[in-house]
C-alpha cells in the first residue's frame, strides 16, 4: 500500500480496497460501484447501501471538482476498510484548493437556494445527513480528506 | 472511458407535459433538462411531470439542476410533479425540500391522477 496510514490490522488486509481515480467526473461511479459491492457482502441493507453510493459519489465529485480542480494529474484516493462494525471510507485529494472548513458546517436552505443564483452546495450536506460519523481533515501531504463511517445494524 | 449519458424526451398526456430522464442526472444534464423545460414552457405547458426512467444516479448537482427548475416554474405559476424515482431519491427530495415545491410520486400514473384533478379544480368557476 502506498500510505501507512491506511494499513489495516493485520490479518484484515482482504478487507481494505483501496482506489486511485483520475480528476475527471465520471470516475466517482467507479467508487461508487466498489463501495455497494463491498457493502453487500457486509451485510448492508439496500438502503444504507443506496446512502453509501450517494456519500462516496458526493465525495469523491468534490474531491475532484474541488480539491483537484479537475487537473487530470491529479488523483482522488479512496480506501474501503471493512469491519465487523462497518465501512469506513477515506477520500483524499491532492489539495489544489484547501476545502473552507465553514463550508462543511452548513445546512443549505432550499427556501434560500430559490432565490439564489447558486442552487448548489447539497453535496458535504447530504454526506452528513447519510453517514453514521463524518470527519473533515487536511492529509499531511498537503491533501483534503474526507471520513465517513457507516454502522453495520446489529 | 466513464460517460454520463442522459437521454431527455418531452411528450404530451392529456394537457400534461412530461420529460422522461433516462440515465444519469449529474452536472452534465442541464443544458438537456433545463433545454427541454423551456421547450415545453415555450409550447405553453402549465401542468409539468419531470418522469424519471432508470436514472439511478442523480447527484447534488443533478438536484441543483431540477431546483433551477423549480425556480422557473414558481415564477411562471406552473405546476411541476416529480415520479419515476427510487425510494431513495424520493427520501433524497424530500430531505433537500424539494417536495415542497414539487409532489413526488413513485409513477408516472400517479402523478398523471393528481395533475388531472389540479386541472380539473383549476377549471372549476371560483364559488362566491
Amino acid at each position: 500500500m502506498s500510505n501507512p496510514q491506511y494499513m489495516a490490522p493485520s490479518g484484515d488486509e482482504e478487507r481494505v480496497i483501496e482506489l486511485h481515480l483520475p480528476s475527471r467526473l465520471g470516475y466517482e461511479k467507479v467508487a461508487m460501484d466498489t463501495a455497494s459491492a463491498m457493502a453487500k457482502r457486509m451485510g448492508f441493507s439496500h438502503d444504507r447501501v443506496d446512502s453509501l453510493r450517494t456519500a462516496v459519489s458526493e465525495a469523491v465529485t468534490n474531491a475532484i471538482e474541488h480539491g483537484n480542480q479537475h487537473d487530470s494529474a491529479m488523483k482522488v484516493v479512496v480506501v474501503f476498510t471493512g469491519s465487523d462494525d462497518g465501512l469506513i471510507v477515506d477520500v483524499a485529494d491532492q489539495g489544489r484548493k484547501i476545502l473552507d472548513q465553514t463550508i462543511t458546517e452548513r445546512t443549505p436552505d432550499i427556501h434560500q437556494v430559490l432565490h439564489s443564483d447558486d442552487k448548489g452546495g447539497w453535496g458535504i450536506w447530504l454526506i452528513k445527513e447519510l453517514m453514521d460519523e463524518v470527519q473533515f481533515s487536511v492529509a499531511p501531504s498537503g491533501g483534503n480528506k474526507l471520513r465517513m463511517v457507516i454502522h453495520l445494524d446489529r | 472511458m466513464i460517460d454520463d449519458e442522459l437521454k431527455v424526451t418531452t411528450r404530451q398526456r392529456d394537457g400534461i407535459w412530461i420529460i422522461d430522464l433516462e440515465g444519469d442526472v449529474t452536472t452534465f444534464a442541464e443544458e438537456a433538462i433545463t433545454g427541454a423545460y423551456e421547450g415545453v414552457s415555450k409550447d405553453g405547458a402549465k401542468y409539468i411531470i419531470i418522469n424519471s426512467r432508470q436514472s439511478d444516479y442523480i447527484n447534488s448537482a443533478g438536484i441543483a439542476i431540477l431546483i433551477g427548475v423549480v425556480t422557473e416554474v414558481n415564477r411562471q405559476a406552473q405546476k411541476l410533479a416529480i415520479s419515476g424515482l427510487s425510494p431513495h431519491f424520493q427520501k433524497i427530495f424530500r430531505m433537500v425540500g424539494l417536495a415542497q415545491y414539487a409532489d413526488i410520486f413513485a409513477s408516472e400514473e400517479e402523478a398523471i391522477a393528481a395533475m388531472q384533478r389540479h386541472q380539473k379544480a383549476a377549471s372549476e368557476p371560483t364559488k362566491p
